[in-house]
């Protein structure tokens, strides 16, 4: 773990695992305990390191292609009325088309029409329904899944 | 993976033993049941009280499984946690397993 410069008001942590999904529940405990200290509720602790989770196991699966001996960097920043998680690698970047899906329908499904509910892609809508904003971004071989969640 | 598995009648209970069923474990856990189905196991209680834990992956997984069992077989899950319910009803996977508070009740449910 490494702590980062204060920034006025906030207090801030970054956490870096290898890209191996092993390693990724060591993140999410370390972000339930995390927001269980701010205190959010266990229900809200829950939700978020859920949603980190999601975003880190999306580094590895699909930035890195599963592949060993990278970094996936995930730094959490609380302000006082609200939180930032930061899910950073240096892999392949998202599908802009990825982000671009509005709402949360990939969740909507026909529970009577077994074969054609998905197995996968249920990432990013969870983190949608979840957070109060998602927003990422590409700078200089970086890219970065920003998650909001006011407090 | 780590599991335990006891027969009550007809209907086989298998408890989860891990505390997180996630990416990490997803891939073992499919095996596991797909074990189970293949051995002819058509009615299968999946006891997760001790899981307090479930990402999409895992969800994903228990998806597979289900889609495994046929027009012949049955899978029924009890003892989720308050927080891995909300989550089955955040992706509305509520609506797509047959879910129970208690193990008993869910292998009465497949006993019928």
């Amino acid at each position: 773990m490494q702590i980062e410069d204060r920034k006025e008001g906030s207090k801030r942590i970054k956490l870096v695992i290898h890209s191996n999904l092993e390693d990724v529940s060591l993140i999410g405990t370390a972000i339930n305990t995390l927001c269980s200290s701010i205190p959010l509720s266990d229900t809200d602790s829950y939700q978020i390191e859920l949603c980190v989770v999601e975003a880190v196991n999306n580094s590895i699966e699909h930035a890195y292609g599963n592949e060993k001996g990278h970094e996936v960097e995930v730094v959490f920043t609380l302000y006082p009325d609200r939180l930032i998680v930061d899910v950073c690698d240096t892999g392949k970047p998202m599908d802009q088309e990825c982000m671009e899906q509005k709402d949360v329908s990939p969740l909507e499904i026909d529970p009577n029409d077994l074969d054609n509910i998905a197995e996968q892609g249920r990432g990013l809508p969870i983190i949608k329904a979840i957070m109060d904003s998602m927003t990422y971004k590409t700078e200089s071989g970086k890219n970065c899944l920003t998650l909001t969640r006011n407090i | 993976m780590q599991v335990e598995d006891k027969k009550e009648g007809d209907v086989l209970v298998v408890k989860v033993l891990n505390k997180r069923l996630d990416a990490q474990a997803a891939n073992d856990f499919k095996e596991k049941m797909t074990g189970y189905i293949n051995n002819g196991s058509p009615l299968i209680v999946l006891n997760m009280s001790d899981v307090d834990f479930v990402d999409s992956s895992g969800l994903g997984a228990m998806v597979s499984v289900l889609k495994l069992f046929g027009g012949d077989g049955q899978l029924a899950i009890c003892g989720t946690t308050e927080r891995v319910a909300r989550m089955f009803k955040l992706t509305r996977m509520n609506k797509v397993f047959s879910m129970f508070e208690g193990e008993s009740e869910a292998i009465e449910a497949l006993s019928k």
